[in-house]
């Protein structure tokens, strides 16, 4: 028995080391596989829980039912002739762009996702969504709701689904700006931060920047990862440090209740 | 054969963990664990090895070995090489089960067990990140984590010892005392 153990030891310290020699690239490959083979289970787990939810909150009056449809048409037909008016602006955009010879700025393709699982692990604030790499998502793309950003698509990708980084992770660095100053920052999640209560701190600021409780912060697109212009949250405190500004920041996306996202994708609409 | 039970068992907790919303300070209850303390009692050491080898290396696949920038913050493995060590710990009581004490080990030693895990989880990453942080939230964190898995754990263990024992995939113990005389 003692001899069955030692050689299974071995065996199992062989395979061990095997796993530590393979590179980040097949690692990916292993995780985008087996996300691949969990992402069905997920998806019926998440569709499941969705109908219980939906069941419980289905309990309404024909009248609450028709008042609800009333509203959101309504509220369609104004997105629609919304979307139609900032099409416009698009091109009316572009057509100046060209005119001053700027490089055109591309149109982006929002892909609607649905979150099948969240908040999985103690350390790190993620999300698992159902589009993956056959809906043309690839890593580092931006994901955002109506309310503003809410993370960037990580290396794991299976066919489809994919894990999102959350802005609450403290690996989640966006480049930010605040509204009305001149003053840049770094936005990231602190190590203490979860899902349910998400920490975000503005960094590298000036420390005569002297942002007032309120004041909006957007993406500012620097480092070639985040459109310019995305909301992120606004600012719940300004603290001045040694070297350095610092604010904390209320993210604009509650991000324990979000069920839909949007990844953007690189291609044109 | 009890191992594709387990093995099986340890993927389906890897799903349903998912769906249990985290408790206060941001802790976590872990299912995957609990299933692979259940299966270190159940089996022989080599036996445990294989299930600390499909136990970590599902739990790195989807929640740790998280990639940033190309790099992996806990390489691919480690996981694997922490549930052999906690798996040794949980074989060493091995005999008490075989007597009937299973639970009470499971439970037992379940809550101090995830604690370490998820510890080593934190000084992995604290390890890479730099800036050796230890505020009060993360040992409430690790802590909440051992308490609800030793809340589980019972559950959890009577479940699978259940479903096992109507498989006939673990002897009762009457049939493993009388195979003894």
């Amino acid at each position: 028995m003692r001899h069955l153990n030692a050689i299974a030891l071995a065996i199992f310290l062989v395979v061990v080391m095997a796993l530590f020699a393979l590179t980040p690239r097949h690692t990916e490959m292993m995780q985008a596989r087996f996300l691949g083979v969990i992402a069905p289970l997920l998806k019926n787990g998440s569709s499941l829980q969705k109908q219980i939810i939906g069941f419980r909150e289905g309990m309404k009056t024909l009248n609450q039912l028709d008042a609800e449809n009333k509203q959101l048409r309504v509220e369609l037909d104004e997105l629609k002739a919304m979307d139609q008016t900032l099409q416009g602006l698009a091109s009316e955009n572009n057509q100046l762009r060209r005119a001053l010879q700027y490089r055109e700025r591309s149109v982006f393709k929002l892909v609607p996702a649905r979150i099948i699982a969240r908040d999985a692990a103690t350390w790190w604030s993620t999300i698992e969504v159902d589009k993956g790499s056959s809906d043309g998502v690839t890593p580092d793309q931006p994901v955002l709701t109506e309310d503003g950003l809410v993370g960037k698509t990580t290396t794991d990708i299976a066919p489809h689904a994919s894990k999102v980084l959350l802005i609450s992770d403290e690996n989640c660095g966006v480049a930010a700006t605040v509204e009305g100053t001149r003053e840049h920052g770094i936005v990231r999640g602190t190590r203490t931060s979860t899902v349910t209560a998400p920490d975000l701190t503005l960094g590298f600021l000036s420390k005569l920047a002297g942002l007032k409780t309120g004041q909006k912060v957007y993406s500012s697109g620097e480092g070639g990862v985040f459109p310019v212009g995305i909301l992120i949250g606004e600012v719940k405190q300004f603290e001045v440090l040694p070297l350095e500004g610092t604010a904390s920041i209320i993210p604009s996306v509650d991000l324990s209740t979000i069920e839909d996202v949007f990844i953007v994708t690189g291609g044109s609409k | 054969m009890i191992y594709p039970y387990l093995i099986l068992a340890q993927f389906l907790a890897l799903a349903i963990q998912e769906y249990i919303p985290s408790l206060p300070y941001g802790a976590r209850v872990y299912l995957l664990p609990l299933v692979f303390f259940y299966g270190a009692l159940a089996v022989p050491p080599p036996g445990m090895l294989l299930l600390a080898f499909t136990g970590g290396l599902m739990w790195d696949a989807l929640v740790a070995s998280l990639a940033v920038d190309g790099n992996l913050e806990i390489s691919l493995g480690w996981s694997i090489v922490i549930y052999a060590a906690l798996g040794a710990i949980m074989s060493g009581f091995r005999p008490l089960f075989q007597r009937g004490h299973g639970w009470e080990i499971h439970c037992l030693l379940s809550g101090p067990l995830v604690c370490i895990f998820v510890l080593s989880e934190y000084l992995m990453i604290t390890f890479r990140r730099g800036g050796f942080i230890f505020p009060k939230i993360i040992w409430w964190r690790i802590g909440g984590e051992g308490l609800a898995a030793m809340i589980a754990a019972p559950f959890v263990f009577l479940f699978l010892h259940w479903l096992a024992l109507g498989f006939g995939l673990v002897a009762r113990r009457r049939d493993r005392e009388a195979a003894r005389v």
